[in-house]
């Protein structure tokens, strides 16, 4: 450390390049072959992940044996698809799984408002150790993986949890109460949970960009006589709504990637019916029942959906804007 | 300027090599040489993966099993359990498609097997056959086993020399229907006609003993779920009382005389679920089964929290400590009337699961010997747990006595009647329960004879052990049931028992298609039985069963069935064929 700083006073002008004149500038044509190659790793990052694994979709014409290896499994043509679209049964359940998807991530998009409500709450509270023991307590859930949430939901809410032994302690209720091995509203229980874990984490971003609303808006607004709400309503709010509808757009195009970790650990026979979304019933045919074939054609289910999604947003923002995305 | 210029390639190139280095195999080792007599000692030590289908623990054997095969065969074994890793076949299908699914392999024959000769995973053990003695004791087995497979790849386990038209279980059966003897018998024995009859007795032994000694509440029936596979596992159990096992969605009776679609109205199948939701709606069944694992299970019967079992190996098992039975307490046989209950006859080809070592195995050769070891008198004791049944080893469990019978130490004492025991040092220490096998796999059964002691390797069957075991439990039951000594021998002088006679069949592979379609339909079937059970009146439990026969068939039932009753009757047909030949 002392010696770069020792050497550095006389070692700067001898490494100076001498300057002659302006620089001659390169050939446009070489500049732009420089800047593909500093694109060039994440174009071979995005084609290794998002155009390679579309290569997996051969599997779907294949009766896939990981033993034999993709060369020496049967060639079968669309009989996976043939399959999936021949009896009524499996195209109602296929139907029923992507209600269950959209369903809990429309519920997800419209509980987005939680977050930016409890954002401009907290940030109201004066008292800075309450502030901050709220705050770290609604983020902390985020950092727990659904593995552990379930053992919580489970140690809570199983017939002989917590809940229940109070209820029936207390003679509320007779017998225990089915809150995890019921049908009833699986959509709104799922979704609530979701917001237990995120809603502190999705908070934070909210909080920030608070912290970055221009103070004079306050005083201005204040001199002109808004009381406390006024202000959270005219001013907090208001500033927030870029912010918000950035995140919109993002859950929006995750419409149908819920993931399955949650519904994995929550599904039962009880619930499995509403509960099994599109990237459970992928994992249950594939991993569980074995079929890895017949979960490629019924992942490839997913792509489709999107691309009719990203056609309809496309269309219905040329529509309203005159402008499309793509 | 040079070095940034370069950089993107630099990283082209290790994004490339690092994505193909995941794609490389190794290829199979050469022709191994043909070997007449292991070595008596190894002096390498090695650790070996072993793929284990039937072990519930994972990870490296320790305890006194671990020494006796390390000091034999300077080898550890890493046991990879896919029962533990849950998730069905995701850890074997993973592992196959990697190339390398362990050095020793203990998988199902048929599909699996098949599988894995073909894609080259397996490795053919004919070069060490010559120097495998104790194996070769089966030959017959293993040669069947090996027919079609165009090499020697799979040894088969439960091999045994007892004839295959006689129970394989020694003195218990797989299944029945164990109670609370002591709460049976202050309701005064009542008569049993027919499984339905036990309700309205289980329902009177609950109402009298509320609550167990750890003041947690007492139920009739537990049920869990971790075993369902093409049906809920609890439901199939009734129906084994009545001579029927499963073949698919088939349930076949042993004698061939009946066979029944499972989700027919009238199938024994349904029969059972009507039992649970009739026990569901008296408050006899654990609310907790639909969440509860069956380790969950095993410790409420400990403690004493529920009244009855279906086999003897959970009941008796997990309550006849040596205190319980002492005070009159235990899980007994209770006789239905009617019940006619399913045996196993001893496998006259083995069971289905094979031991098999892996191509990639670094020393197949110690493998083979070890696997050779497994099936000698002295591994078969050795090779004990709870679910093999035999002594353990001679000398630390058992030891023959001055009239040259064999007699349980006092260790072993404490083994089989406390259910565990501190192992001495010099054995490697640890508790005896903990340091047992976990390859969890029986090669001769336990009811075979030890041609050097004349007696089987089950310690229970032993004339000492019986003598040790007189109880107040046991004498109580003995008087009730004509004065029998054992379950089995109660059933076989009572025409209660139904042999399936041993023909180590093994269905041939479901077509991918056959198989996608039932694993569609058990998803359902298993869905729908447990909303059945705890459907809330008799309304909803027909309306459920109609939707699920409907959601079935839609699913592509009827197709898989139709499969299944091919094989049930194929079956049969070895059954009969075999009982011809070697009953």
């Amino acid at each position: 450390m002392t010696a770069v700083q020792v050497r550095a006073p006389h070692a700067a002008p001898e490494s100076t390049p001498p300057i002659t004149g302006p620089r001659p500038s390169n050939p446009p044509r070489r500049k732009s072959m420089v800047m593909l190659l500093c694109i060039a790793p994440f174009l071979v990052l995005i084609f290794l992940f998002s155009y390679f694994p579309l290569f997996g979709w051969v599997y779907s014409l294949y009766d896939y044996k990981p033993a034999l290896g993709l060369s020496g499994s049967e060639f079968v043509g669309l009989q996976w698809f043939q399959m999936l679209v021949s009896s009524p049964t499996q195209l109602a359940q296929i139907g029923q799984v992507l209600l269950n998807t959209l369903a809990i991530s429309f519920l997800g998009i419209a509980a987005s408002v939680l977050p930016l409500g409890f954002a401009v709450m907290l940030n109201e509270v004066k008292a800075p150790w309450f502030k901050n023991a709220v705050q770290t307590l609604t983020t902390l859930p985020n950092f727990i993986s659904w593995v552990l949430v379930y053992v919580i939901a489970f140690s809570l809410f199983s017939s002989s949890g917590l809940v229940n032994d109070v209820l029936v302690d207390s003679g509320l209720v007779t017998a225990p109460l089915k809150f995890l091995d019921s049908d009833q509203h699986v959509w709104l229980s799922m979704a609530a949970w979701s917001v237990w874990k995120t809603l502190g984490w999705g908070a934070i971003i909210y909080l920030a960009a608070i912290s970055g609303i221009d103070q004079s808006l306050y005083e201005s607004a204040r001199i002109d006589g808004a009381g406390r709400f006024q202000l959270m309503r005219y001013i907090t709010v208001p500033q927030l709504m870029p912010t918000y509808i950035v995140l919109l757009l993002l859950s929006i195009a995750n419409l149908l990637n819920n993931g399955m970790e949650q519904y994995y650990v929550f599904q039962n026979a009880f619930n499995k019916e509403h509960l099994q979304v599109l990237d459970l019933y992928v994992y249950n045919i594939g991993m569980t029942g074995n079929s890895l074939s017949l979960a490629t054609a019924v992942g490839m289910l997913k792509s489709l959906v999107s691309v009719a999604l990203l056609f309809a947003v496309n269309g219905i923002a040329k529509r309203v804007r005159g402008e499309s995305i793509v | 300027m040079k070095l940034v210029r370069k950089m993107p390639v630099v990283a082209v190139a290790v994004v490339a090599a690092t994505m193909l280095a995941g794609c490389t195999g190794s290829e199979p080792d050469a022709e191994a040489k043909v070997v007449t007599e292991f070595p008596e000692e190894w002096s390498e030590p090695i650790t070996i993966d072993v793929f284990d289908s039937l072990a519930n623990y994972m990870g490296v054997q320790e305890g006194w099993f671990a020494k006796i095969v390390e000091d034999k065969f300077n080898m550890k074994l890493n046991i990879i359990a896919p029962n533990v890793a849950g998730g069905g076949d995701t850890l074997y299908n993973t592992r196959v498609s990697a190339g390398d699914l362990g050095d020793l392999i203990i998988v199902d024959r048929g599909t699996k097997l098949d599988e894995l000769v073909e894609g080259g995973l397996a490795a053919d053990m004919t070069p060490y056959y010559g120097a495998m003695t104790n194996v070769a004791a089966y030959d017959t087995a293993v040669q069947h086993a090996n027919e079609s497979l165009g090499g020697l790849y799979g040894i088969p386990t439960s091999v045994s020399s007892i004839k295959p038209t006689e129970p394989s279980e020694g003195i218990d059966p797989t299944f029945g229907p164990f109670v609370r003897w002591d709460l049976y018998a202050d309701q005064g024995y009542p008569e049993l006609g027919t499984l339905e009859d036990l309700l309205p007795v289980l329902k009177k032994m609950q109402d009298a003993n509320p609550t167990a000694d750890n003041g947690e509440p007492v139920y009739a029936l537990s049920l869990f779920k971790d075993w369902d596979g093409n049906m809920m596992v609890t439901a199939k159990q009734p129906a084994c009382f009545y001579g029927y096992d499963e073949l698919g969605f088939v349930l076949a009776k042993a004698d061939g005389s009946d066979y029944q679609s499972l989700l027919d109205s009238d199938s024994e199948y349904i029969r059972s679920l009507k039992f649970y939701f009739d026990a569901n709606q008296m408050g006899l069944v654990d609310p907790e089964s639909t969440t509860q694992n069956y380790d969950t299970l095993f410790s409420k019967f400990q403690n004493g929290q529920v009244l009855f079992s279906w086999w003897p190996w959970l009941g008796q098992t997990a309550f006849n400590t040596a205190e319980n039975t002492a005070a009159g307490k235990g899980f007994e046989l209770v006789p239905i009337d009617d019940q006619e209950i399913f045996s196993y006859g001893a496998e006259a080809y083995g069971a289905k699961t094979e031991m098999v070592i892996g191509s990639q195995a670094e020393d197949p050769e110690r493998i083979a010997a070890f696997i050779d070891w497994l099936y000698s008198a002295e591994g078969v004791y050795a090779n004990a747990n709870q679910t093999a049944g035999t002594a353990g080893p001679e000398g630390l469990t058992w030891e023959l006595n001055a009239s040259n019978e064999p007699e349980l130490t006092e260790l072993g004492q404490q083994m089989a009647l406390e259910g565990d025991a501190a192992v001495p040092e010099e054995w490697g220490g640890g508790e005896y329960v903990a340091g047992a096998s976990a390859l969890n796999t029986t090669t001769v059964v336990a009811a075979d004879v030890d041609p050097a002691t004349g007696f089987s390797f089950n310690y229970k069957t032993w004339p000492t052990y019986q003598a040790l075991v007189q109880t107040p439990l046991s004498e109580d039951w003995s008087a009730h049931m004509d004065g029998a000594t054992t379950t089995m021998e109660y059933l076989r002088s009572n025409d209660q028992l139904l042999v399936a006679p041993g023909a180590s069949f093994a269905a041939p592979a479901d077509s991918s298609e056959i198989e996608a379609l039932r694993n569609q339909v058990k998803a359902i079937i298993v869905q729908y039985s447990w909303q059945m059970v705890f459907a809330k009146d008799e309304a909803e439990f027909n309306s459920l069963l109609s939707e699920m026969q409907t959601q079935a068939s839609g699913l592509g039932y009827d197709k898989v069935l139709e499969f299944d009753m091919t094989n049930a009757q194929a079956q049969d047909d070895a059954r009969k064929a075999v009982a011809a030949e070697l009953g």
